[in-house]
């Protein structure tokens, strides 16, 4: 695994920039063979975005035979609100590029079936072959896409429920009205984004420390596709408040999220079904549990290993704990 | 050469937005259709991009300018009829003439008429545009009904009141001409119509018929006028929602009585609207889901905004609404300062215009010029006087020049200025959607000006009509 660290946000950009450049030059990217870009949205990358822009319009990039995929999209917001990742996208890069509409994708949080929009979305990497390089920021508190932290490192595209942090966060592009913030998001996952050739996080930032400072750590039952762990209060006296306090927010936002069961999720009788019919939910469990700590693992050079479980011994030590 | 696919893309440009802000931005148009179009939506749902781009080197891509009162140019005089042919012909010539000085929709402005010619004159300024020409958007009576003591270069013989309120309006102007908004038709492929009438509210009859009217669809506008403080307020509530040219043929500002210039600062203190007690604001958490909590500040909508309120910089409800006012910016009708206090009172309402006689020309020498009825024009500069007296005689100033002129005596940034020509005027008259800004959907008439505000070139329905270097 590599870690690169440059001044400030515009040497990141431009670094990242011209890497990505050098990348699609050096594939020779043609209408059979194209170059296959994951995107990120967010502040992070747009200093990136800026060199790709700067690159196309000096004539040393060319988007042509470029395909994208972004990594996420907010659920029921209309794809022409200026707050959408349609409206992100097409303003920070699209509108300034030369890519071609048919070769743009993003998720549709408005689909009419939720579920089949990330089945298909998932459907469409594979087609293309899988992504040759994915370009991403990390939320502070470690998410990658919306993948936030405890999230299965075997999840694929699905729909998830955003956490009180997060929501907060946005309401600033909402007019500060919290009510106005979408509550789930359509997010490919972990596994989406480990199975490309090549993952390039971008962080930049004092606020991105922490998600940093927590790269090499491991917890194993987020190697499981559907965990669920139950807990008592006694049960978390160990973890700190802020994680306790952290996972009950997201439970007070399912409550609300399944009294107004969004279109899309047809014949899901609930919210909690349609997760877990695409993915994982993550609840603490009874039984004790001393410790949860969080991974976002990177890749070393060469072709992407798939997550490797972890060696027997370690699996039993956190089994123990988990179970203490 | 056209577009392959009819999509043209302009590019490294600043556009001016509907709050004066001035983004870099991409605009794309459909050059067939003539409009503007979403670029987002083409891209995402059509999945078209432009076929054509046109690099702007960093200027200025404005909606066309809006002259909402212009009595006539290069020798053309709107209130002047001499048989329909030579009229017509006469307002087709400066509709294209005038686009060199950045306007693509003018409001033909008459004076005030002897009575017999407002039903021959009217019908014929129905809502006109043909392709390489600025559109006529359709008629500004201003007058007769206007107050002798006010009444500038108006013939005072002609001066009238309504004895008979609505109707007599019907008989001077034509009922046909005065019909409601649905009923007066426009003519084949003109969808854009506007009526305005200046008058003064304290004649007899006046303040009635102004409200008749406004059911009606039209526009109008409190001018040549000495109505007190309350007149002018009634008049507002009645339903007329511009000023003519503020400052000239008004009373002057006076602090106890300020007439129609003091309704740029009409008070919250007697138009407030009925108070709304409080509640207690609930706590955070719950907070963040209850999404129906009008109190809450954390919610978007704000809370009601009464006397004695505590929000620094924001202004205390009203149920009053000030009306737009037009204003010439030539640097002779009305003092710099004089400009600067009015935007500095009401921004919103600001529309800038020429009042630009017929012998307006950019191209045009200084010296004595023929009028109308044996009466001459002397020209200094921008200055126009009626011959022999000290009387101004309407402008002949163009409308960018107001812009630059405007920028220069309030100290605003360009992108303001360009809003007080193309979005006030467009939202005064209610035509927004379609004249005077860059929204999808809105005709595609564009000025392209230098970072100075002087026009490089003016396009119409998606087709450029004028450039500088021709």
């Amino acid at each position: 695994m590599r870690l690169t660290i440059r001044h400030d946000p515009t040497e990141v950009g431009e670094y990242i920039g011209q890497y990505i450049a050098k990348r699609i030059n050096d594939f020779a990217p043609t209408a059979e063979r194209p170059f296959v870009l994951g995107l990120p949205t967010g502040s992070s990358p747009i200093p990136t975005y800026q060199t790709i822009i700067r690159l196309v319009k000096e004539g040393k990039l060319s988007f042509k035979n470029v395909v994208t995929f972004n990594m996420d999209e907010y659920v029921g917001l209309p794809q022409d609100h200026p707050e959408s990742y349609h409206s992100f996208m097409f303003r920070e890069l699209f509108s300034q590029i030369d890519i071609q509409p048919e070769n743009v994708h993003i998720l549709n949080g408005n689909a009419p079936d939720l579920v089949a929009e990330c089945n298909d979305y998932e459907a469409r990497i594979k087609a293309y072959g899988g992504i040759e390089l994915f370009l991403g920021g990390i939320g502070e508190d470690g998410h990658i896409a919306f993948n936030e932290p405890g999230s299965s490192l075997q999840s694929r595209t699905r729909i998830k429920t955003l956490a009180y942090d997060t929501i907060l966060a946005n309401a600033r592009f909402f007019n500060n009205d919290i009510s106005a913030v979408p509550r789930m998001a359509l997010t490919v996952g972990v596994q989406t984004v480990l199975e490309s050739k090549e993952v390039v996080i971008v962080v930049t930032g004092q606020r991105k420390a922490e998600g940093l400072n927590h790269l090499w750590t491991l917890s194993a039952l987020q190697t499981h596709p559907w965990a669920l762990i139950v807990a008592d209060e006694d049960a978390t006296l160990e973890l700190r408040v802020k994680t306790v306090k952290y996972f009950k927010s997201i439970e007070k936002v399912q409550e609300e999220v399944e009294k107004n069961k969004p279109k899309g999720l047809g014949k899901a009788e609930s919210v909690v079904a349609a997760e877990a019919a695409s993915a994982e939910l993550l609840v603490l469990s009874t039984g004790g549990l001393t410790e949860l700590v969080f991974l976002v693992q990177r890749l070393a050079d060469g072709p992407p290993a798939r997550t490797q479980p972890p060696n027997d011994a370690s699996h039993e030590e956190a089994l123990l704990r988990l179970s203490a | 050469m056209a577009s392959p696919n009819g999509l043209v893309c302009f590019t490294n440009c600043l556009l001016p937005q509907e709050d004066g802000s001035l983004v870099k931005r991409d605009l794309w148009i459909d050059e067939s259709k003539g409009i503007i179009v979403d670029a987002q939506k083409t891209f995402f749902q059509l999945k078209q991009r432009p076929g054509k781009v046109i690099d702007l080197d960093e200027n200025i891509l404005s909606p066309g300018l809006m002259d909402i009162q212009i009595n006539g140019g290069y020798g053309f005089d709107f209130s002047v009829y001499e048989g329909d042919k030579a009229y017509l012909e006469g307002m087709q010539m400066m509709a294209e003439r005038i686009v060199e000085t950045g306007v693509t929709s003018l409001l033909p402005t008459v004076i005030t008429q002897e009575k017999s010619l407002y039903p021959k004159l009217l019908p014929l300024l129905k809502p006109l545009s043909t392709p390489r020409s600025a559109t006529l958007l359709g008629w500004h009576a201003e007058g007769p009904f206007i107050e002798y003591a006010k009444r500038g270069a108006h013939a005072p013989p002609l001066l009238l009141s309504a004895p008979e309120g609505y109707e007599t309006f019907k008989e001077v102007y034509g009922a046909e001409n005065l019909v409601k908004a649905d009923e007066w038709t426009l003519p084949q492929g003109q969808s854009v119509g506007v009526r305005v009438i200046t008058a003064a509210p304290e004649l007899p009859g006046v303040m009635d018929a102004l409200k008749i009217l406004t059911e009606n669809g039209v526009v109008m506008s409190i001018g040549h006028s000495v109505a007190t403080t309350d007149a002018a307020t009634l008049a507002v509530k009645q339903g007329a929602r511009l000023i003519t040219h503020l400052f000239n043929a008004m009373p002057q500002f006076h602090h106890r009585d300020p007439s129609i210039i003091g309704l740029l600062g009409a008070s919250p203190h007697l138009n407030s609207p009925d108070f709304i007690v409080l509640a207690e604001p609930p706590c955070e958490i719950d907070q963040v889901l209850s999404s129906k909590d009008p109190t809450s500040s954390m919610n978007g909508s704000r809370s009601p905004r009464s006397s004695l309120h505590l929000d620094k910089g924001q202004v205390a409800d009203m149920s009053f609404e000030r009306p737009f006012y037009g204003i010439i910016v030539d640097g002779i009708h009305c003092h710099p300062n004089s400009v600067r206090l009015a935007y500095a009172a009401h921004p919103d309402g600001c529309i800038l215009v020429t009042d630009a006689m017929k012998i307006l020309d950019p191209n045009l020498e200084d010296g004595v010029h023929e009028w109308r009825d044996g009466q001459n024009f002397v020209k200094e500069g921008d200055k126009l006087y009626l011959e022999g007296t000290d009387t101004l005689a309407g402008s002949v100033v163009t409308l960018d020049k107001c812009i630059r002129n405007f920028c220069r005596f309030t100290g605003c940034s360009i992108g303001e200025a360009i809003r007080c020509a193309t979005y006030n005027p467009a939202k005064c008259l209610g035509i927004e959607n379609r004249k005077g800004t860059l929204r999808p959907g809105a005709d595609a008439d564009l000025v392209i000006l230098d970072r100075q505000g002087n026009v490089l070139s003016t396009w119409a329905r998606g087709k450029e009509i004028w450039n500088k270097k021709q």
